[in-house]
């Protein structure tokens, strides 16, 4: 009972602890109940219904797909968001964003905020990212910070292609995440600071079709080497 | 008392759950910043509705689009069709650079197709409905196949996206050309000889 008292709306919230403010609290709810008519708790009810509902329904429909998610390593695909049977959250997140996701047919998106170990990427830091891709006509792997870019800041690469990248000899590739420039295939950081993102696009690709074909040998690993300068 | 309000929380949370259910789906249609919504002002062009260009040495700064997260690596363009008016053709010259169109409904893409499916260098996409597609095998002559692509969509209202990559930044100038160059019209009966049995053909 006393939980349920808690979630009184307006009612103080109280701690398990604090017997003397518990107590305090169920007597206003015993109060409360003792004046309050039939009314009150349809209106209660009513309320309670409304509210929850409508911030949990944001909270859902807010941000990344809720359902659906692949995750390979710390890359991320969500293979259906862009498919007309696609789960009705993540119809919602798309309409609220505006987003128009790859379709089934066109190619597959993986993104990735952490890095192997599970850190979540930040700009300050230097990673690399190295490895192979799935098997695709062409890639772009490409980096986006948070919120608008830095006014002033000079426009520098936002990502690589399949066909602009440098490969090892054995076709292999390393790209050189850093604020500071590198050898080599150097992707700029965003920004300074705050959370990144990376995007791992894939053009008509046969893992599309069936991600049970991705495993971490054929995603390239991003391992952290440093951070600050 | 104490079970009345015990009735009251419990009627309350079944009630979210409700409301929590009805929002989720109601989001898509009547959201008035999705995709489908904002590309409706296409509807009137014969060419896409130009929604990220890639940044060019000319133009270095692409004019910010609503798109969320685009890749910069690929030119975007949208048509906008209502079924009503009747068919969509959307008609693609195949170059160098990998062109990719998909066809989206409200729930989602229903379709896509890249320039591996062109026939001859040329790539036409016709959208129809169950009835139109009928009416266009009925029509259809026997000695002379069509080769497009014929998809019967699921609602009237959609969008083609068309995507091209640039894949060197040397390409992009001639991705964002690309995207414009196809073409997005409406197959009017009158314009496909012996289309309408009623009608005279137009030779």
């Amino acid at each position: 009972m006393t939980s349920l008292a808690e979630r009184q709306p307006g009612g103080p919230r109280a701690q398990a602890g604090a017997a003397g403010l518990g107590g305090r609290a169920a007597g206003a709810v015993r109060d409360f109940l003792r004046k309050t008519s039939r009314v009150g708790l349809v209106l209660y009810a009513l309320g309670l219904g409304a509210g929850l509902g409508l911030v949990s329904a944001d909270w859902a429909t807010r941000g990344r797909y809720p359902f659906g998610g692949v995750t390979v390593g710390p890359w991320t695909a969500w293979p259906r968001a862009g498919a007309a049977n696609a789960d009705p959250y993540a119809r919602a997140v798309n309409a609220r964003r505006g987003e128009i996701p790859l379709a089934v047919g066109e190619g597959l998106l993986l993104s990735a905020t952490t890095d192997d170990e599970g850190r979540a990427l930040e700009a300050g830091c230097s990673y690399s990212i190295a490895g192979h891709t799935p098997p695709a006509r062409a890639w772009t792997l490409t980096v986006t910070g948070r919120g608008a870019a830095e006014p002033g800041r000079p426009a520098l690469r936002g990502g690589f292609t399949s066909t602009e990248i440098l490969r090892e000899r054995d076709g292999r590739f390393v790209i050189a995440l850093a604020p500071g420039a590198r050898p080599g295939n150097w992707l700029p950081a965003p920004g300074t600071s705050g959370p990144i993102r990376l995007a791992l696009r894939l053009y008509d690709t046969p893992v599309a079709a069936g991600t049970g074909s991705l495993d971490r040998e054929t995603l390239p690993a991003i391992t952290r080497l440093g951070c600050g300068a | 008392m104490r079970i009345r309000f015990l009735y009251a929380t419990l009627c309350g949370l079944v009630l979210a759950g409700l409301v929590h259910i009805v929002t989720v789906l109601a989001i898509p249609l009547l959201s008035d910043t999705d995709a489908l919504s904002r590309a409706r002002g296409s509807e009137s062009l014969d060419h896409p509705q130009r929604l990220y260009a890639l940044s060019t040495a000319d133009d270095p700064a692409p004019a910010e689009g609503w798109l969320p997260t685009p890749d910069p690596a690929v030119a975007l363009g949208v048509c906008a069709y209502d079924l009503d008016d009747g068919p969509m053709r959307v008609s693609a010259r195949t170059g160098a650079q990998m062109l990719s169109l998909a066809a989206h409904g409200r729930r989602g893409a229903f379709y896509a197709v890249t320039d591996q499916a062109a026939v001859r260098g040329a790539l036409d996409l016709v959208i129809l409905t169950r009835s139109q597609y009928d009416e266009a095998l009925a029509n259809e002559d026997d000695n002379e196949p069509s080769r497009d692509v014929r998809i019967v969509a699921p609602e009237r209202q959609g969008f083609v996206t068309v995507r091209v990559i640039a894949a060197l930044p040397s390409q992009r100038a001639a991705a964002n050309e690309a995207v414009q160059a196809v073409s997005c019209t409406i197959d009017s009966p009158s314009e496909e000889p012996g289309k309408e049995p009623g009608k005279e053909p137009v030779k």
